[in-house]
């Protein structure tokens, strides 16, 4: 179970067995560098950045990334994936400290 | 006591002058190296070993020429190239040129995917070239760059 | 001291203004593809999160009856924002008539600049989508001086510089170019400033309201902030808001 709030957007809406959709995930996470002052303290903001994001259909892994605090904060990854009977996608990730969260949403072909 | 924040944001008139407090980063302290630095060429090297990667038009990079600001970039690679069980493509890979740490995303990918396609955001600090590797399944690599001139924006 | 620097050279420009074609505008590729990032707005997890906290008190069913209306009137009557309320006997915004809502449910309300605000109220407000902006300055006595009062606190010059709102949002310099960003034409011809906020702003990696947005400025052009929910800066919203009459909704918005 995901504690961040995530969004999984499957596009089109509507899809057949067979087709390409594009998947997108977005989750809320600060993406910290390490390298960012906070304002009041004069301290380094300590990293905190997702590591990892696999995603996954049926049990099989499609697409798998290694991320890094590069990527933007609140970050938006979109990958395609072939739809082949219904199911569920997942999509899990991993932070700096290892700690490990998901999120999933049914795959429903139409045809 | 609940209606207190109601009543006091309707009521307060609009007085207090803003502060500007300069924060005087001017001349900045040394720039700190994060963890995970690592140079552009480090990180080519790192994934390719020591095969130099063709320049390639099969990879579709899209980047904007000016970014309207450095903290969201899109960058969405797209690959022209089969995605069948014996040949495809098995990783897309994102380099921000002159960040700190170069790398942005590791897409390693399957025929599953049905199609070779990596669509992001990252940050970029500077005026750069954005770089997008792309390993096939026989074990070439294929690479396309793209300048991305960072501003500061407008006002606000 | 980087900031005074921005702020200096902003001005500087706001008087030296170049135009769409000259170099420093963007490609159409370019804004093409910041268009698509609509696609994905981040914000639509902080709206699912305001859509969350709005349910824990008994969701749009519940907001509804307890403006007096059913629910399919919804949608109507939030694209009217701000509104005359009779029972506050005064003119708000949707996030401070939230504020009362939360009260009568025996809830203490979210501060007004408080994130869960901004994520409850861009929710509510977005149960209007697709709705022409239907504001009515008409309406009462009460909505008239709230307009007039936006008038003057757009038109009227303040801070270091005397700049108003009016020297950078105004007919004659929409789509000047002042450091790459288009100067936006906030009525309904335009950006429709009042359709398209809240919005996410990606300069900040946050949701921020119509109001909020007014505050950069205001921080930016060195002009006293006027703070969330004051009189003033409802007024000002009036005004947006009617300068965008009759734009459709469409929520949340992603902006620079
Ligand atoms: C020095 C010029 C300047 C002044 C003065 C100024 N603005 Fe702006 N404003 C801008 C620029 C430039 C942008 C677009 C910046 C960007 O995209 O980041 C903008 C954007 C906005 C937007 C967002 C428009 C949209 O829908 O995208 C709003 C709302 C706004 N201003 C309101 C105000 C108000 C209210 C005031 C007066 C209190 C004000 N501005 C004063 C320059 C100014």
């Amino acid at each position: 179970m995901s504690k961040r709030k995530t969004l999984i957007k499957v596009k089109p809406n509507k899809y057949k067995n067979g087709d390409i959709v594009k998947v997108s995930f977005m989750v809320m996470h600060p993406m910290e560098t390490g390298l960012r002052k906070d304002k009041t303290t004069g301290k380094f903001i300590p990293a905190e950045y997702i590591k990892n994001v696999k995603f996954e259909y049926n049990g099989k892994v499609f697409t798998n990334m290694n991320i890094w605090e590069t990527l933007s904060v609140n970050p938006v990854l979109t990958t395609y994936m072939k739809v082949d009977g219904e199911g569920v996608l997942k999509v899990t990730f991993t932070d700096n400290e290892g700690a490990v969260e998901e999120s999933s949403q049914k795959i429903k072909p139409k045809g | 006591m609940q209606r207190r924040d109601f009543l006091r944001g309707l009521s307060v008139a609009a007085a207090s002058a803003v502060v500007v407090t300069p924060s005087v980063s001017f001349a900045a302290d040394e720039k700190p190296k994060g963890s995970n630095a690592l140079s552009y060429k480090e990180a080519l090297a790192a994934v390719t070993g020591s095969k130099t990667p063709e320049v390639s038009k099969k990879i579709a990079l899209k980047v904007p020429e000016i970014a309207e600001n450095g903290a969201v970039v899109p960058v969405t690679v797209e690959v022209d190239h089969p995605m069948n069980e014996d040949d495809y493509v098995k990783s897309i890979h994102v380099f921000a040129t002159k960040n700190g740490n170069s790398r942005c995303v590791d897409a390693h990918l399957s025929p599953a995917n049905g199609k070779a396609m990596l669509s992001t955001r990252v940050k970029l600090g500077e005026t750069q070239e954005v770089a997008a590797l792309v390993e096939l399944s026989n074990g070439t690599f294929l690479i396309s760059s793209q300048s991305v001139k960072v501003t500061i924006g407008g006002c606000g | 001291m980087r900031k005074i620097l921005q702020i200096s050279l902003c001005v500087v420009l706001a008087s030296s203004l170049s135009f769409a074609s000259e170099q420093f505008a963007m490609s159409n590729a370019d804004r093409a593809m910041y268009e698509e990032l609509m696609e994905n707005n981040p914000a639509d997890m902080m709206l699912s999160n305001g859509s969350e906290l709005l349910d824990a008190l008994g969701g749009d069913a519940a907001l509804a009856k307890y403006l007096g209306l059913s629910e399919d009137e919804l949608p109507v009557y939030l694209a009217g924002f701000p509104r005359y309320i009779e029972k506050f006997k005064m003119v708000v915004s949707i996030d401070q008539m939230l504020q009362a809502f939360m009260h009568e449910s025996g809830k203490k309300p979210y501060a007004l600049k408080s994130s869960d605000m901004f994520d409850m109220s861009s929710y509510v407000k977005s149960i209007a989508n697709e709705q022409p902006i239907n504001i009515d300055i008409e309406a009462n006595e009460h909505m008239k001086k709230a307009y007039a009062l936006g008038k003057e606190v757009f038109n009227t010059r303040r801070g270091g510089r005397g700049l108003s709102c009016y020297n950078c949002h105004n007919p004659g310099v929409v789509g000047g170019i002042l450091r790459t960003q288009p100067l936006p034409d906030i009525s309904a011809k335009g950006n429709a400033s009042a359709a398209t906020w809240p919005a996410y702003r990606m300069t900040k990696s946050k949701l921020a309201t119509l109001q909020k947005r007014f505050q950069g400025c205001m921080q930016n052009a060195l002009l006293a902030v006027i703070p969330l929910g004051s009189p003033e800066m409802t007024a000002l919203e009036v005004y947006f808001t009617h300068e965008a009459k009759g734009a459709v909704i469409a929520l949340p918005g992603l902006k620079r």
